[in-house]
């Protein structure tokens, strides 16, 4: 087994161990996992089998059953677009058809240079604050289609200079 | 609470169990009430909906397969609204299942390549899914109705077909999702090898990231395949053919004795195996009943007798062979011996010793395979039982098992199933004792990983110390013998040095002793794999000791090899041995025999496989019969016996030893003929024809009866088997009340706990080889990256082995973590890499998957590749580097 797929069990060993609540469960293990790697590889679905006492195909059961968990890697950027009804009726329909020029994708999915991962999100709890979208972790709210693009744009080429 | 309900379901008033649930009170009082997900014995799941009812009182329209039964309810179970509520839900289900036929009047008037007025492409039609003739769906339909056309449009999946795993094809265009598979492989099996996947209107029966079923644990026992209600999953090996005659008969292939149907289609093939549900198996089989049964359908089978003419095998009359064999062995009465193979019955076995004894004045009688006696003397000696004194069926109530040295998820399969339930739903602990990694060390509370050949000291320190923590069940020691003796004994086991010499810690071995007396029943199973006979015996003993000690000597469960070794036992046919558990060397016992059959029983002394292997070998035995079975001999054993003067063999295809024979007769196989198993819980079960003779063949107990006619002989006049079967009950007291299908009755004579000696273990190793390699086999590893490759039309795994070196042995051998090397034992060299692990020094493991086997035995070019599966064995063996 190479050092890079040992490394790689090493993180998931160490997000399944670190989970504060008292009640560890396959889920929660999974949340865990995502939250430390952005995804869940094949070595994820394993570990949390044997951790939790169950099986890589009650692992996956659990796993496939959300839409949220990813099986391949993100772009470094993941744009969520709030699809709740706060953000639809503010113009979420705009800021998504922005986004989705500025990044140069149809619908959900990852762009082919792979450094855009494009979800929608039914709702980021923003709702004061819509229409909101979020960049990784960070929500921005009152977005324009304007806004937006240039949000989006702006990561991007932020970090090729 | 009541025992029983009372309830009306459409104006009928029926009676229930409470805990029941409406669909099964309904089905029990012959109710029909169509349903898809239900499964006779497995949990409701409620997914289909099919079989909603209305109820007087409550609300909505429930699914009775999850509403249980009250006293009083009302239930309507064909209403206007109900019958509506169904169509719809069939016409969703219809949406994406190919349904142009099933819509059809003309659903069984049309064939295959009929032209369709209604446009239904020919993939998409009835009269071309493999389960047609079986296709649950397709009643249902028919019981509700549904109009020509459908409403909806209809969705075609277009996924792949999976064809690549063995022994199965799996179209889920055709899944309804009922789920019934997954449960089955949960619920029934204790396995996982497959899941639903994702959700709602996506969701389908997957497993782990789409893996092929080699890597995802699937153990090919085809429950899934049984209870699949569509065509979804069949058996890949004539899964065009359609059966025109069915039998219930008994698995040919282990002790366990299966029951189950085998179904026959018009050109006499077997086609297919199907577990009986109303069994004590539970309708469970295994790789080996479901798809070892191939051997059935050999094209080149025998066809007619063969005699040695101008030294080459010539095919003659019965007449001839029986003529010429009959005078050939006059001869050689009192140098005569017979061998029975793993398959022979109890007819065969009882005809077989009745001739060598009154025909041929000989005591020559045994199996032709190492039977284990290890396994079967310490019950005669501590209880006075002649056989295990455990039931399968009862398996499942144990709340504690201690596996010694077992593959029995390989070679007794379905006695594991309990098992696996039990631990799988936490209502019983596991022990396993075994140096190799077996399926159910995964499953077990507790693996003791002795060095190989250590067991039976282990087994020794666990006494001692079940003893010395006061463990022993006060109520049963009461009432057994030799308690003090075996006090002072197992003084001689120090657990400190058993420690020492097995590698197994005593602080492990103290959890073993509480764990097996902190669950009772405990049931006892083992195999003694791998363990020279000394020490098995002396394995064997303490197991009983510890079954009495702990109150359960009613379960014990040695486990034999060969799929009828009781029933030579039990018919005489084993070394030693008279019918009716008598011995041969006990003048009164021969004296008994002699007067029911009116002729002399030989005193000539009894000789075993290995005996008379070394007669043949020193000319006392000058002529052998071999009955079958003999795929399982190996190279030398076949040579030896080819040396006799004359051999006579009874096989169903020409087997390395029947082109060596002097006469060989056509042997019927287990579906073509009649006949009584009996299992290694003692049920006697029948045997039931099914598959008509190919050519001349006759079942083998025909054969002694007729040389024995012929050699002037009394006592051979049989015309069918229930005739011989008569004889038996008459000679074999036990037999006389037994119905089939039940055990014949076992009470322990005596309880007495048997003395225990410290054997010295055999060594593994030797000078050239010093380790001890240990091969396990298991059906998934986490953890350890599996590739999956094409190998012709066949999924193969190809993955990089890894052997488990002791950090000691590492340093001496100068390898280090991570290092590829060679493990060369003397049957071969296999390359891994070290994983620097394990905890006994001296041992090295390799642990290959299920998948690996599975595709070895569905692509192998043997006649009966079951019957001789490879055995997981211990092997003396060096560490090389690679490439010297």
């Amino acid at each position: 087994m190479s050092s890079h797929q040992e490394d790689l069990r090493q993180r998931i060993r160490q997000a399944i161990a670190g989970q504060p609540q008292p009640t560890v469960t396959i889920l929660s293990s999974l949340l865990a996992v995502q939250d430390a790697l952005g995804w869940l590889p094949a070595e994820a679905i394993e570990e949390v089998a044997t951790r939790t006492g169950a099986t890589i195909n009650d692992v996956w059961a659990v796993a496939s059953f959300y839409t949220n968990f990813r099986f391949s890697p993100p772009g470094p950027h993941t744009v969520e677009v709030c699809w709740g009804p706060t953000c639809h009726l503010l113009g979420a329909q705009a800021i998504l058809q922005a986004v989705q020029e500025a990044v140069g994708l149809p619908g959900e999915g990852d762009t082919p240079d792979g450094r855009y991962s494009l979800k929608l999100n039914t709702c980021l709890g923003a709702c004061a604050q819509a229409p909101a979208l979020a960049l990784g972790h960070r929500i921005y709210g009152r977005m324009t289609p304007e806004t937006a693009r240039r949000l989006v744009e702006g990561v991007n080429q932020g970090e090729a200079s | 609470m009541p025992d029983t309900l009372t309830l009306t379901i459409d104006g009928k008033e029926v009676t229930a169990r409470p805990g029941q649930t409406l669909l099964q009170a309904a089905l029990d009082n012959g109710i029909y009430i169509p349903y898809l997900c239900y499964f006779p014995g497995m949990k409701p799941w409620g997914a289909c909906r099919m079989c909603v009812v209305e109820i007087e009182g409550a609300r909505g329209t429930p699914a009775s397969c999850t509403t249980p039964v009250a006293d009083k309810m009302v239930v309507k179970t064909n209403t206007p609204l109900v019958h509506s509520l169904r169509q719809g839900i069939l016409e969703l289900l219809l949406s994406e299942h190919p349904h142009g036929c099933l819509t059809c009047h003309r659903i069984e008037l049309c064939g295959p390549t009929d032209i369709c007025l209604r446009h239904i492409r020919v993939t998409d039609r009835c009269v071309v899914c493999p389960k047609n003739e079986r296709c649950e769906l397709k009643d249902t339909v028919r019981f509700v109705g549904v109009p020509l056309e459908t409403p909806l449009p209809y969705n075609y999946r277009n996924l792949p077909i999976e064809v690549r795993d063995p022994f199965y094809d799996r179209d889920y265009n055709l899944c309804i999702v009922c789920a019934r598979c997954v449960r089955a492989c949960d619920e029934l099996r204790g396995d996982d090898a497959i899941c639903m996947v994702e959700r709602s209107g996506t969701v389908l029966v997957g497993t782990s990231r789409g893996t092929s079923l080699l890597e995802s644990g699937c153990e090919f026992c085809g429950a899934c395949i049984d209870v699949c209600p569509v065509g979804a999953l069949v058996e890949r090996k004539w899964k065009w053919e359609k059966a025109t005659t069915t039998a219930f008969t008994t698995c040919p292939n282990c002790p366990v004795g299966c029951q189950m149907k085998i179904e026959v289609d018009r050109r006499g093939r077997l086609i297919r195996a199907i577990g009986d549900w109303n069994a004590p198996n539970g309708g469970m089989l295994c790789y080996k009943g479901k798809f070892g049964l191939e051997f059935v359908n050999n094209p080149s089978s025998l066809r007619r007798p063969l005699v040695r003419k101008d030294s080459h095998l010539q095919e003659v009359s019965w007449e001839e062979a029986l003529a010429y064999t009959a005078q050939r062995l006059a001869a050689y009465k009192g140098s005569y011996a017979v061998l029975l193979g793993l398959r022979a019955t109890n007819e065969d076995a009882y005809l077989a010793q009745k001739f060598a004894r009154l025909a041929m004045a000989s005591n020559a009688v045994d199996a032709s395979y190492d039977t284990r006696p290890y396994l079967r003397r310490p019950l005669l000696e501590a209880l006075g039982a002649f056989a295990p004194t455990g039931s399968i069926s009862a398996l499942a109530g144990a709340r504690c098992f201690l596996v010694v040295n077992s593959n029995i998820t390989e070679e007794h399969n379905v006695a594991g199933v309990p098992i696996k339930r039990a631990r799988k739903a936490n209502t019983a602990r596991l022990v396993v004792l075994d140096p190799r990694e077996v399926e159910l060390t995964r499953y077990a509370d507790l693996w003791l990983r002795p060095y190989p050949g250590t067991e039976h000291l282990v087994l020794g320190a666990l006494v001692r110390l079940l003893l010395e923590e006061g463990l022993e069940r006060k109520e049963a020691v009461g009432t057994v013998e030799g308690l003090d003796a075996l006090r002072l004994q197992v003084q001689q086991f120090d657990p400190a040095q058993v420690s020492v010499r097995s590698g197994v810690p005593v602080e492990e071995m103290r959890r073993a002793v509480r764990l097996l007396a902190g669950g009772h029943p405990c049931a006892f199973l083992y195999a003694l794999d791998n363990l020279a006979p000394a020490p098995a015996e002396s394995a064997s003993r303490a197991i009983v000791n510890l079954a009495l000690l702990t109150g359960n000597e009613g379960w014990l469960f040695p486990l034999p090899p060969g799929t009828n070794q009781q029933g030579f036992l039990d018919m005489g046919a084993l070394a030693g041995a008279l019918p009716g558990h008598m011995a041969v060397d006990d003048a009164s016992a021969r004296q008994v025999l002699a007067q029911v059959w009116g002729a002399q029983v030989p005193d000539a002394p009894a000789v075993d496989f290995a005996g008379i292997l070394a007669g043949v070998a020193s000319k006392r035995i000058r002529a052998v019969q071999v009955v079958g079975g003999s795929p399982g001999l190996d190279t030398a054993v076949v040579h030896t016996l080819a040396s006799a003067e004359f051999l006579v063999v009874h096989e169903h295809t020409l087997s390395p030893l029947a082109r060596l024979a002097d006469v060989v007769f056509p042997s019927a196989t287990f579906a073509q003929r009649d006949g009584t198993y009996t299992s290694l819980d003692r049920r006697v079960q029948r045997v039931r024809r099914a598959v008509p003779p190919r050519g001349e063949e006759r079942p083998d107990w025909q054969v002694f009866a007729l040389l024995g006619q012929r050699l002037g002989v009394g006592g051979f006049a049989f015309a069918s088997w229930e005739e011989v079967w008569r004889e038996i009950t008459q000679v074999v007291p036990l037999y006389a009340g037994v119905g089939m299908g039940s055990p014949w009755p076992l009470t322990p004579q005596r309880k007495r706990l048997l003395p225990l000696e410290v054997v010295a273990p055999s060594p593994v190793g030797n000078h050239d080889f010093p380790l001890a390699l240990v091969v396990g086999r298991v059906l998934l590893q986490e953890g350890r990256p599996v590739q999956v490759v094409r190998s012709g039309r066949l999924n193969a795994i190809e993955r990089e082995e890894v052997v488990e070196v002791h950090p000691e042995d590492a340093r001496r051998w100068g390898v280090s973590e991570g290092a590829l090397v060679e493990v060369v034992t003397p049957q071969g060299r296999q390359r891994a890499r070290v994983r620097v692990a394990g905890k006994v020094p001296g041992m090295v493991s390799i642990t290959h998957l299920f998948g690996q086997l599975a595709v070895q035995l569905a692509s192998s070019e043997a006649v009966d590749p079951m019957l001789a599966v490879p055995r997981l064995e211990v092997l003396p063996a060096r560490l090389e580097p690679v490439g010297a």
